[in-house]
């Protein structure tokens, strides 16, 4: 069965089908809907970026933009969500739940008179009192006082009135105005929390994890569920915000993670000190007090099992939570673990394999496109070479998808997340399954290496030639293997499954998608009649026929990387 | 830097209404960043006639930040920590608000006397006596506001002391050494 289907594969040395292949390969781009666009938001961009969403709610509602700004940090800038609570609960539920008020006409008092502030007791002349849109009015020095106490505890995003149980969230001009009289750098902390905001509390935008961080940001259209690269090289799983590391799902690669780093002291203190929020995930240290917990970005939870709540939780469902039931015996568990740690270590030293070995492919990368320098320069009957650099990227992305598929592997076929959820029956024709699967793609990714580390340059004409016919295959062989490995994993392996969610970015040909740079409306307009800036190695493919004019504002990363595909317009395009 | 100013008009304040509020806060130190404060428990409630004292400090940042509150008295309560004295009342953390004051504060606290939270509790012990046995709930509080929350008589402290067994003159000067705490005067007594 396994050579018929490799039969399928490979193509015959003759030219015109090759020159197909071509156009064969482009039909592999994955043509689901769930091909997002991300962007790159950068430190310069930030603010632009949220001012679309701000002026769709300041015309809407024809809001001042801070009030706008307030509105949708209470709806975590899902202006969806927002038009949906206003068409279903009206404009005043809207503004009363995101405590803004509006200013209505209060009595207004003579700046000459003396008044008394209810928090320092002092009596201060009217033109130092500054009275809220709320209604209520204390004096200049208690509410920069009030500001900086608010704003070093991290809570800029959400400063309420002074007064007792008044929701109303201060006025954030005049936030600013009064605390950088005294403290600029308190003002510009509490500037840098507001913008800020539109990525820490915006699902549809992340930081870039890269450590030393990048400073940018990254926008998704639709789909959560992808992995990006940011414009600084660094490729993570959007979802989790850890490197990619697909074909396994986020909580197996957090489970994994943790397994590999167990020895680490800092993780040890985390697990034992902290407890990840369920909204945000940031580990929360209790400090005091009850077992309801707090966290800073307003998510109550149970300290005991990890739990949402609401303000509501009450102490019967805490002594109702199964987290306090020891459930297996101790014994069986020791035995276990002997057993679990060969398992283990069976998983992580092919997964360890296999990253060892992009590290050194990483750095061969240099000598096989002095290679390709080289057969340049020879006046060869071949001239075009990208075949080499498509087949150094199909092997990257290839020893990427082996590498993880190690560690989903040993949580798939493991007991500690699907015990009960397959028969050993079951577990055993799977496992087998995607094994097979694996085997093969482990085998050609192996040759295709091989291949690309032969001294090609040194070769005559027609040898060239062959290992161009070889080099071609193998990575048609390995995409098409790869894909079908995601589709096994999704369909077959974990579209099954009855209980948790596992969820596996798709699988992208053409690699991990490149975030292109965040450009705001009104740049794009200016540039309209700009040629589109296309990519470095657009020259030279095979398939330029294909080529269409690149959408207007999507302009690629002009980065010189030496990963870069040949990719035909179209497949770009449905970006 | 506290402010010094607003505290002094708080104390007065609290003074000037003491007999009617039956609510004291007294400085202990000159700088006024510690106080005590002293509620009497509600009437109607198994705290009734004892007098409670709390542990107050005040933080750099008062009232900007919420004072920092802890009984010292012993009291079994499900909000209240039988061991620490711990509060958990919504006011002394993220529902503080600069306007309102130590009194206000105190007002709460004894509110929550009279209104006890189960369901969002500070004692699990306490909480859940008080969910599954009230009465055993109820006469356990009592218990411990007539031994900890009383202000008795010398004289009723050594005849509570000899009746355990100890002698006369050893209860005496146990008493006397521990500044009149009777608590304290036992442990002295049980350390030997």
């Amino acid at each position: 069965m396994e050579s018929g289907e490799e039969d399928g594969y490979y193509y015959t040395s003759d030219q015109e089908s090759l020159d197909g292949l071509d156009h064969d390969q482009s039909n592999l781009q994955p043509l689901s809907s769930t091909v997002n666009s991300a962007k790159v938001i950068t430190k310069e961009s930030l603010l632009a970026a949220q001012r679309e969403d701000l002026r769709r709610v300041m015309e809407l509602l024809s809001l001042k933009e801070h009030h706008a700004r307030t509105l949708l940090i209470h709806h975590r800038w899902d202006v969806e969500k927002l038009f949906a609570v206003l068409v279903e609960k009206g404009k005043d539920f809207l503004f009363s739940r995101a405590g803004l008020t509006l200013v209505q006409d209060h009595p207004t008092f003579s700046p000459s008179s003396m008044m008394s502030c209810d928090i320092c007791v002092d009596d201060v002349a009217g033109h130092l009192m500054t009275r809220m849109d709320c209604g209520h009015c204390f004096c200049n020095n208690c509410w920069a006082r009030h500001f900086a106490v608010m704003i070093n505890e991290g809570k800029s995003k959400r400063i309420r009135c002074m007064a007792y149980k008044c929701n109303a969230i201060c006025d954030e001009d005049v936030v600013r105005s009064l605390v950088s009289k005294t403290q600029p750098d308190l003002a510009h902390k509490f500037d840098r929390f507001l913008i800020e905001s539109y990525v820490e509390d915006n699902k549809m935008v992340k930081w870039c994890p890269s450590t030393p961080h990048c400073g940018n940001a990254i926008r998704v259209e639709d789909d959560e569920l992808c992995e990006v690269e940011c414009s600084c090289g660094f490729q993570f799983c959007f979802s989790c915000s850890y490197q990619a590391h697909s074909p396994c799902s986020c909580s197996m690669w957090e489970l994994w993670r943790k397994k590999c780093h167990d020895e680490s002291e800092t993780v040890n203190w985390i697990t034992v000190h902290t407890k990840p929020c369920p909204k945000c995930y940031k580990p929360v240290e209790k400090n005091g007090g009850c077992n309801l917990v707090t966290c800073l970005c307003g998510q109550s939870f149970c300290w005991l099992c990890g739990e949402a709540t609401g303000r509501d939780h009450t102490w019967s469902s805490i002594s109702g939570h199964s987290c306090g039931r020891y459930q297996e015996d101790k014994e069986k568990q020791l035995e276990r673990a002997k057993r679990d740690l060969y398992r283990y270590m069976h998983y992580h030293n092919r997964y360890k394999a296999h990253i060892d070995s992009s590290k050194l492919e990483d750095r061969l990368s240099d000598t096989i496109l002095e290679k390709v320098s080289i057969l340049e320069r020879r006046q060869l009957q071949l001239k075009d070479f990208s075949w080499v650099t498509n087949g150094l990227h199909r092997l990257f992305r290839s020893r990427r998808v082996l590498s993880y598929s190690y560690p989903f592997a040993f949580y798939m076929f493991g007991e500690e997340l699907f015990k009960d959820e397959m028969s050993a029956e079951e577990r055993e024709i799977k496992q087998n399954l995607f094994e097979d699967q694996q085997q093969q793609l482990e085998a050609n990714v192996e040759k295709l290496s091989q291949f690309l580390e032969e001294p090609f340059d040194q070769f005559a004409d027609d040898k060239v030639v062959q290992i161009r016919i070889q080099v071609i295959n193998l990575s048609v062989a390995v995409d098409t293997l790869c894909k079908k490995m995601y589709e096994c994993i999704e369909n077959d392996l974990l579209g099954s499954l009855q209980l948790g969610i596992h969820n596996i970015a798709p699988y992208r040909s053409n690699g991990i998608e490149r975030a292109s740079n965040f450009i705001s409306s009104r740049e794009a307009a200016g540039e309209k009649r700009q040629p589109p800036n296309s990519g470095w190695n657009s020259e030279d493919t095979s398939c330029s026929s294909r080529k269409r004019p690149r959408r207007e504002g999507v302009y690629r990363n002009n980065q010189t990387t030496l990963l870069d595909l040949n990719l035909p317009a179209d497949v770009i395009e449905r970006k | 830097m506290i402010d010094i100013s607003r505290v002094q008009k708080e104390l007065q304040d609290c003074e000037k209404d003491r007999d009617s509020s039956g609510i004291r806060v007294c400085p202990k130190s000159d700088n006024l960043t510690r106080l005590t404060g002293t509620i009497p428990g509600p009437i109607g409630t198994p705290y009734e006639g004892g007098t409670f004292q709390i542990d107050i400090t005040i933080p750099e940042g008062y009232p900007f930040e919420p004072p920092k509150m802890q009984f010292s008295t012993k009291v079994w309560h499900p909000n209240i920590s039988s061991q620490s004295g711990a509060i958990c009342l919504d006011v002394l953390k993220d529902q503080w608000s600069p306007a309102l004051t130590l009194k206000t504060a105190l007002v709460s606290v004894q509110a929550l006397l009279s209104a006890p939270e189960p369901k969002d509790p500070q004692d699990a012990v306490v909480a859940e006596q008080y969910m599954k046995n009230y009465q055993v709930f109820v006469s356990t509080a009592r218990y411990w506001t007539q031994t900890f929350a009383k202000n008795s008589s010398l004289e009723d402290k050594v005849k509570r002391l000899v009746e355990m067994g100890f002698g006369d003159a050893q209860v005496r000067s146990a008493i006397e050494s521990s500044g009149g705490d009777e608590n304290l005067a036992l442990e002295k007594l049980c350390s030997g």
